[in-house]
């Protein structure tokens, strides 16, 4: 059995957490992510012939008052970068935390989500914004916690990256 | 520098001769060497030339000048203690970074000189240690304390609570037959517990190694149990143990009955859920089975990525954590068995009343008893269950069993045992009196004082029969007065009675039989005679007559007594023809004893020849 400890981490607000609802399989509410600052949930996924246990640490959302608890981020082998894709600034906050994530456990494989891509008429980040990111060596994928739209792929995604 | 060359130059005023020849034979020598040096078996058969040669002296000492300044001062390094100390001082650091990286060698190699060394260093001052360990020793000695006050405290709260009990008895026999101390033999017993789930966890992602749960016990997603609990000591390690600190996270969580203790170990640490109070040796089971796993499994847990096929089987292990002290079978004493006390206490309670009211019941029917005329109560007693009163009883005297319903007194549970005897009280006496004359209704009895009074009216017959039982009645009895009674007859039977003893029947002169014409007379008896009967056993008696004979005073006396006899026979015989019952009849025969005493007026003699009736009553 294969198990990998993923984060999933972002601004505060970007919907992490609505990404993951209705993807995982939960045991805890999502009171502990105020109290606690993580949630954990598990989500089972195939890369080839293999099955993968991701257990995704849902980190609390970061703000300018509380800053991500870094000793969550321990022995990640993953993890998905939110951002708000109808606010231009919660990418940057995923920028400053990449960064942090880099130091403190090294080049883990990521994804970057751009989240409510639903919300086309209000969205901010231009093509421009996400040629630079893939320039630096990102992958952008869009999702929807409301539609569903690329939350699947994602997770399977990362998990290939992973196990490869 | 020197100038090597193969040439050598010219020695001596031969080198003119033959240069081209030298020449040859230099180059000659110098291939033979060549071919010494590759080839062993010219080596052997070739003597070498060069040792002889001092140009190759030479040689070496231009080839590696620089090696050997080098390597003499490498040897004096080494040969002089202080630079080699110095030398190795540089890399020791490094050289046990690398060495305790490598493997555990270097800590087992080094342990025991770092053990003598401790000691030596005791031995030669033993404050610099005590320097040394003095911040240690202040929260190891705390957590110590705290630890053992715990358990003690836990010992002395199960102390106390069993030291009175019936198994606290037992446990306190088990103390002193054991030799240990009361409190450690009631800990042994009460430690009750239950370890329900051994989570394996890899410190460093969280990820479970492994998960073992007791039987039947519902178990949560272990996966993700073992996640947050890492999340949660990270919190915890994070919020309260201070930056930098990498020590320990939760030991133990205490949530109601349920308790959660923590293991660490360096790569991975276990989570155990205990339900109940487990003993501090589990401590010690838990700690050895981490240790061994971290022991046998120390690269793959170091390791480890996720994939956990490395670490090969792991939950035998873990079940061998998964240790349970049952709670010994408690002998509760059922509530029935503290009712069945209850009850018999209830039934003694009710039993000893019950027999107390009773007892005051008996006294009292006894003392009824003695007010009872005709009764003497001698003695009373309790057997078999049953209340026994014996005593005296006259036969007439009240029935002492219809005084127990009044005492509310059970019939079954009292026994009378009565002797009879006839009483001398006026009451019982007055009863006898009653019981054996059976006074007619218009006789009645009072008692005076000590005196029985009869009053009313009663017929001969009866007050015959009275006087005589009274006069029989045994001394001391209370005297019975009859004065007031007023003798009444029967007029017809007085009537009858006075008619037939008024009739004569006459006999001629020494004649048994009588004379003509008194058969009417004869008649007219015998049917008075059969009325009279009858009257009297109307009334309840019966009748005798008396036939009496006379003669007159003629003739010999015995002569006419046998005459008057005869008479009183024929009378009988003649009205026993009539129907008169024969044993009714008495027959007296008077002789001339008993003249009319009328007999001196006219005939005299005529009128003593007869026969008379006396009528009689009896029963």
């Amino acid at each position: 059995m294969l198990q990998k400890k993923i984060c999933m981490l972002g601004a505060f607000g970007v919907g992490k957490t609505s990404l993951v609802r209705r993807y995982v399989q939960s045991l805890f509410s999502d009171a502990y992510l105020t109290t606690v600052g993580v949630k954990i949930d598990k989500k089972t996924v195939t890369v080839g012939n293999e099955t993968v246990t991701l257990l995704l640490w849902d980190i609390a959302g970061e703000d300018d008052v509380s800053p991500i608890r870094m000793s969550y981020l321990r022995g990640a082998a993953g993890y998905l970068l939110v951002a708000d894709g109808t606010r231009a600034e919660t990418l940057d906050i995923a920028s400053s935390i990449q960064s942090r994530v880099k130091a403190e456990i090294g080049t883990v494989p990521f994804l970057v989500l751009l989240n409510k891509a639903d919300l086309q008429e209000s969205w901010e980040i231009g093509r421009d914004a996400m040629h630079g990111l893939e320039q630096a060596g990102w992958s952008v994928v869009r999702t929807s916690a409301r539609t569903g739209a690329g939350v699947e792929e994602v997770f399977e995604e990362l998990a290939k990256r992973m196990v490869s | 520098m020197a100038v090597v060359s193969l040439v050598a130059k010219p020695s001596g005023d031969g080198g003119e001769a033959a240069p081209e020849a030298l020449h040859s034979k230099r180059l000659a020598a110098l291939l033979l060497e060549v071919a010494r040096c590759m080839d062993k078996d010219v080596a052997a058969v070739l003597p070498s030339r060069l040792d002889a040669d001092p140009r190759l002296e030479a040689l070496r000492s231009v080839l590696i000048e620089q090696e050997r300044t080098l390597l003499a001062r490498l040897q004096k390094k080494i040969d002089d203690p202080q630079q080699f100390a110095e030398a190795i001082s540089e890399v020791l650091a490094a050289a046990f970074e690398l060495a305790g990286l490598r493997d555990e060698r270097l800590a087992a190699v080094i342990a025991p000189t770092m053990e003598r060394a401790t000691q030596a260093s005791i031995r030669k001052d033993p404050s610099q240690l005590v320097g040394i360990l003095y911040p240690l020793m202040g929260p190891v000695i705390r957590k110590s304390i705290a630890e053992s006050l715990d358990g003690t405290l836990r010992g002395l709260n199960q102390a106390f609570k069993h030291s009175l009990s019936w198994r606290g008895i037992k446990w306190r026999l088990e103390a002193y037959r054991s030799g240990t101390s009361f409190a450690d033999v009631v800990l042994r017993h009460t430690v009750v517990y239950r370890v329900e789930h051994v989570f394996l966890i890899h410190r460093k992602t969280g990820l479970l190694l492994e998960h073992v749960a007791a039987p039947q016990v519902a178990a949560q997603d272990p996966q993700l149990v073992s996640g947050m609990l890492t999340a949660i000591q990270d919190f915890v390690r994070d919020s309260f143990a201070g930056a930098g600190s990498s020590g320990g996270g939760l030991d133990s969580v205490r949530l109601g009955d349920l308790l959660v203790w923590c293991e660490e170990g360096p790569y991975a640490y276990l989570a155990v859920v205990i339900r109940g109070n487990p003993p501090e040796s589990l401590h010690a089971v838990l700690h050895e089975t981490l240790s061994r796993l971290h022991e046998e499994l120390h690269g793959p847990l170091q390791a480890y990525n996720g994939d956990g096929s490395a670490l090969g089987e792991l939950s035998t292990r873990l079940e061998l954590c998964l240790k349970t002290q049952e709670q010994p079978p408690e002998k509760g004493i059922s509530p029935w068995m503290w009712a069945l006390p209850l009850l018999a206490l209830v039934l003694a309670g009710y039993l000893i009343i019950h027999r107390s009211i009773e007892a005051s019941r008996v006294e009292g029917y006894v003392r009824n008893l003695q007010q009872l005329p005709g009764v003497i109560v001698t003695g009373m007693e309790r057997h078999d269950g049953k209340w026994h009163i014996h005593g005296l009883r006259d036969p007439l005297s009240a029935d002492p069993a219809k005084l127990l319903g009044p005492a509310k007194l059970d019939a079954d549970a009292v026994v009378g045992q009565w002797e009879p005897y006839q009483a001398l009280n006026p009451a019982i006496v007055l009863q006898r009196l009653t019981a054996t004359l059976k006074p007619p209704p218009s006789i009645g009895f009072a008692l005076d004082g000590n005196t029985i009074r009869a009053v009313g009216t009663a017929p001969q017959h009866w007050m015959d029969r009275a006087r005589n039982y009274i006069a029989a009645m045994p001394v001391g009895s209370p005297p019975v007065d009859m004065a007031a009674i007023k003798d009444i007859q029967d007029p017809n039977f007085v009537r009858l009675r006075d008619e037939i003893q008024a009739r004569v029947i006459t006999f001629d002169t020494n004649e048994p039989k009588p004379a003509n014409g008194q058969d009417e007379a004869i008649d007219k008896v015998a049917t008075e005679l059969s009325e009279l009967i009858r009257v009297a056993k109307d009334l309840g008696f019966s009748v005798r007559v008396m036939i009496v004979g006379h003669a007159d005073a003629t003739g010999r006396e015995t002569v006419n007594l046998a005459l008057s006899n005869a008479r009183a026979e024929v009378v009988r015989s003649m009205l026993r023809a009539r129907g008169i019952a024969p044993y009714l009849l008495l027959v007296r025969s008077a002789g001339a004893l008993e003249p009319q005493q009328s007999a001196a007026a006219g005939q005299p003699e005529a009128m003593n020849r007869r026969v008379t009736f006396t009528v009689s009553t009896s029963d």
